[in-house]
């Protein structure tokens, strides 16, 4: 820990300097009573996350368990036994020993539903087209606590819609509860304070400063936590309706932070990614660069297996093309001029498959192509660009293969490139034979001889390691087929069988020879990576930013594989999730 | 030419026993006679019949796996499917479950208006049983005094519900649609004509010579034995067991209408005819007094959490489009817990047991279709009997394939 002292929870890592460690001290159990029932809690907890624990939902607008107490909806309004006759909110009171809290009572029921129809007041009829519909807390909430018709009788508020705020978040304040949590995380999460409370009481709406647009890399988490439809992602409005796209879990390929996501996703087409928690990584944010970076799986994709360069091009199906590249292949193989390139995109998969080939060709240079590096802070933004790079690195070791950069491509005849990123594409032009395993259409899929159409990684079952040294999964997230895509561990296989030798026939069977391989990874399997990924200890690093979330001693990640432990799921709001 | 020179002229020498075999021979399912679609199997010594096996399955819907992925209202359209002669019965069967489980009670107009719908739907079901018993046997003429009259009160449906058959017409907590303007009038002036058709079948076939030799003393079964196999509704009481959920157990409005349950004393196929004949009389009774009786007010309660908003609300209110988008959305939420509840319906009693986990869609219903266990009692019914026995047997226990295989 490079600011020692400072951080309270956040304690020192393991592989870390010595004596820098700071383990929290174990939780003080309280023993309190939700509606009569005994709940053992944590004493830091508020009457929210007592209640929690045995399942009693008391519902709030405002309260977000990573921001300060607003207190501002008046939601979780309970009743207490340390002030009978009283409401006190549960966001904001802790527990204490023996507390009794009652959430079912007349008070307490007559207080919702009093909200509700305040929180109404002003609320326009938009649910038809409005994108937050269907994941609202006003909907879930008005159906669970109030379910009556308004008794207002004037005229709603109108107040400014559709404005933007900066190059992600639109906002519509008529449809604003001010709960006030936008302002809040940028606050003290993304720590730029970009958005205020202006104007008083019913007027009052969430504004920029003047000249100053919502321009975070973290503001779409702004989105994420709005309970409502007042802040929305403009990348993602109006593109679907949140009830058809299907939710799976992946992680994001922006950057070597690997931040735990879910693609949610329709057919072949990708819609958003939203951040899912893990502690360890990302908590349950995510920036605004990896959010858009779905688009790349969605757009200019290498559709159908090809052969030749240029006007020559033609789709001639997986199979002729796999035939081609082998034909190409075969009489240079064994004569030392066949280079192999990998891109710090590829999953560990893909490498191993790569490398695999490599030696059946007898390739005698191997390239580490990859996208130049990019900003970054002390937060989730990590400057290398690839989410892979490490896993590379070590799958590269693991196969005893020295990578060099990929501006040395003109130093061989034949190239199999494993995804194209970073080749310099004039020098490609030079080649005899450019065999391209692809997922964009690029420069570099221009000059290629054979292109074969390359899975996402949001597409394929695969793993990444992170620039710490996190192993995790991931899956085919995306459920439909694109074109004659597949994975790259797949096509590297069917070329291999067409050489005669033999690859992997699954990620897991790539995963499994590479594990036999290499120190760090042997005797881990697929079935043994828990859902958000375990710590390879020996490239944790000695430095870390400042403020990026890392594993806890004692962290059940660390300790090696296993799962996730009972009573907490992973992405699972119920223990703080973005939402 | 006999040995003698003779011309034979012995009557009885054409009379002379012949040796016969078994002969299995399959009936439907496409046969006309099989309503819905049954294939029975069945197995002759000459014209008398062995042994029988009915299958079915030509008609499996899949009604409660459907079901398990349907929101409690998208249930409803399945049920319309059970006994689709009787639909109205059916739809209120399931929702008076899904009512109990909530521990809802409809407002009270909507359960006149339900027992109004469901006994003329049970007048269709019996107009429908006797029409085709008459037909199969020759008698044509009646079969098209009950298609008149059916389609005079399906008229009548669909105004009311908007569908002839496929009305999906009760609510969770009250029914669709009210009766449009002009609809009681229009149902009270084509009642008596009804009635005047059931006369005339009753005047046709009655005691109608062939009708009753064809029908007497055919298909007979005890009412101990009916009960064994799980007989209830026309078949059971026409072995002159009192048992008719209506009044055994009374629920709706039945407790406040003046009926009676006609009972046979022979269990034939006869009784059958006969006590469903009655039965139509009975519940055109019921169907006046409901319209007698009949509050205002309204037909579905004011319940957003269960009953949609009126579309003023939906279209006009946050709270009303709010409460229609949850509801369709996501389907109501019923407590969880589990039901049997039972209702007559046409063929007999109609029971739902209804299993709720708490979410917007059902755990698991099953269904007792009266059908199958009467159904199941048909081999034992037609043993015995010739092949021309059997149709008008089959015809009796007015077997309906979408309730009998859900």
């Amino acid at each position: 820990m490079s600011d020692s002292g400072a951080v309270s929870t956040g304690g020192g890592q393991p592989g870390a300097a010595q004596g820098q460690a700071q383990i929290p001290a174990p939780p003080k159990m309280v023993k309190v009573f939700v509606d009569g029932t005994e709940v053992q809690t944590d004493s830091r907890d508020n009457l929210i996350e007592a209640a929690r624990r045995i399942g009693v939902a008391i519902p709030y607008f405002c309260y977000h368990p990573r921001l300060s107490i607003a207190g501002q909806c008046r939601m979780c309004l309970v009743e207490t036994s340390d002030a009978p006759g009283r409401l006190v909110p549960g966001c904001q009171v802790r527990v204490k020993e023996g507390l009794k809290i009652v959430t079912t009572s007349p008070a307490v029921k007559d207080n919702q539903r009093g909200c509700m129809e305040f929180h109404l007041i002003n609320h326009p009829v938009d649910c038809a087209i409005c994108d937050q519909s269907g994941e609202c807390k006003l909907q879930d909430y008005y159906m669970e606590y109030d379910h009556q018709p308004s008794r207002i009788r004037v005229h709603k508020l109108n107040k400014p819609k559709r404005e933007i705020f900066g190059p992600q978040v639109v906002y519509d304040a008529e449809r604003c509860i001010m709960c006030t949590r936008c302002v809040r995380f940028m606050d003290e999460i993304a720590k730029e304070p970009q958005l205020a409370v202006v104007d008083r009481g019913t007027h009052s709406l969430i504004a920029t400063f003047p000249g100053q647009p919502l321009d975070s890399q973290y503001s779409g988490n702004t989105v994420d936590i709005c309970p409502v439809g007042a802040l929305l992602n403009r990348d993602f409005r109006f593109q679907s309706r949140v009830w058809f796209v299907n939710k799976s879990p992946t992680v994001c390929t922006g950057c070597s932070n690997g931040c735990n996501v879910y693609a949610e996703s329709r057919g072949e087409v990708i819609y958003r990614l939203l951040p899912r928690r893990n502690e360890e990584v990302n908590q349950v944010w995510m920036c605004d660069e990896g959010r858009l970076t779905y688009h790349a799986s969605n757009e200019k994709r290498v559709e159908w297996a090809r052969t030749g360069r240029g006007d020559t091009a033609a789709s001639v199906g997986p199979r002729i093309a796999v035939d081609r590249a082998v034909e190409l292949l075969k009489p240079l193989a064994g004569q030392g001029g066949i280079g192999i390139a990998v891109s710090a995109q590829c999953t560990n998969e893909e490498a191993a498959a790569a490398f695999q080939l490599g030696a059946q060709v007898g390739a005698s240079r191997y390239f580490l192509g990859s996208r130049p590096q990019g900003n970054s802070d002390d937060f989730l933004i990590r400057a290398d660009k690839n989410p892979n790079t490490s896993g590379i690195l070590l799958v590269a070791e693991a196969f005893g293969v020295k990578l060099e950069v990929a501006n040395g491509i003109d130093r061989v005849k034949a190239l199999v490139a494993m995804r194209t990123d970073g080749l310099p594409a004039e020098k490609l032009a030079r080649l005899e034979v450019f065999i391209a395993i692809a997922q964009n259409e690029d420069a570099a899929t221009a000059e290629a001889d054979v292109t074969l159409p390359c899975k996402s990684v949001y597409e394929q079952d695969g793993s990444l390691i992170n620039w710490y040294g996190r192993l995790q999964r991931t899956w085919e997230s995306v459920p439909a087929q694109r074109a004659d895509s597949a994975a790259g561990w797949s096509w590297a296989e069917r070329i291999l069988t067409g050489l005669g030798g033999s690859g992997p026939k699954s990620a897991a069977a790539a995963f499994r020879t590479l594990a036999e391989k290499s120190a760090e990874l042997s005797g881990l399997s697929f079935d043994q990576l828990p859902e958000d990924g375990i710590v390879l200890e020996a490239l944790l690093p000695r430095d870390w930013p400042a403020r990026a979330p890392r594993p806890l001693p004692g962290a059940h990640s660390v300790r090696g594989p296993q799962t996730t432990p009972p009573g907490m799921k992973v992405g699972d709001e119920a223990s703080g999730g973005s939402r | 030419m006999t040995e003698s020179g003779l011309p034979d002229t012995d009557p009885l020498a054409l009379e002379a026993e012949i040796p016969t075999s078994p002969m299995t021979v399959h009936l439907g399912p496409s046969h006309p006679a099989m309503h819905g679609t049954l294939r029975l199997t069945v197995t002759l010594d000459g014209e008398t019949i062995v042994e029988s096996i009915p299958e079915i399955g030509f008609l499996h819907r899949g009604f409660s796996k459907s079901s398990e992925n349907s929101t409690w209202h998208q249930v409803l359209p399945y049920t319309d499917r059970l006994n689709y002669v009787s639909p109205i019965l059916n739809n209120t069967g399931y929702i008076m479950g899904v009512e109990k489980l909530i521990g809802l009670k409809p407002t009270e107009r909507a359960e006149y208006l339900r027992v109004l719908g469901g006994e003329i739907s049970r007048i269709c079901d019996h107009l429908t049983c006797i029409g085709a018993i008459g037909l199969e046997l020759g008698a044509f003429t009646t079969f098209l005094y009950a298609m008149e009259a059916r389609e005079l009160l399906w008229d009548r449906i669909a105004e009311l519900c908007g569908a002839r058959v496929t009305v999906s017409w009760t609510r969770i907590g009250g029914v669709a649609s009210d009766m449009p303007p002009g609809w009681e009038q229009h149902l009270r002036d084509c009642l008596p004509r009804v009635l005047e058709l059931t006369n005339e079948i009753d005047t046709l076939l009655t005691r109608n010579r062939i009708f009753v030799d064809r029908t007497r003393g055919v298909g007979v079964i005890s009412g101990d034995e009916a009960i064994d196999w799980g007989f209830t509704g026309p078949c059971l009481r026409a072995t002159g067991v009192n048992y008719d959920v209506r009044k055994a157990h009374p629920y709706s409005v039945y407790d406040r209408m003046d009926f009676e349950i006609p009972l046979g004393t022979r269990g034939d196929t006869y009784d059958r005819y006969v006590l469903r004949l009655e039965e139509i009389r009975q519940s055109h009774r019921i169907v006046l007094q409901c319209l007698d009786q009949m509050p205002p007010g309204p037909i579905i309660i004011d319940d957003w959490r269960y009953a949609l908003p009126p579309k003023k609300e939906v279209f006009g209110s946050i709270e009303g489009v709010m409460a229609h988008f949850k509801l369709i959305m996501e389907g109501i939420h019923v407590p969880a817990g589990e039901v049997y509840v039972y209702t007559e319906g046409a063929n007999g009693e109609l029971g739902f047991h209804i299993v709720s986990n708490g979410k917007g869609k059902p755990y698991a219903i099953q269904v007792r279709g009266p059908g199958l266990p009467i159904l199941s009692a048909l081999p034992r019914l037609i043993k015995g009997h010739a092949v021309a026995d059997l149709i008008p047997i089959f015809d009796s226990i007015n077997m309906i394939g979408g309730e009998v295989e859900q």
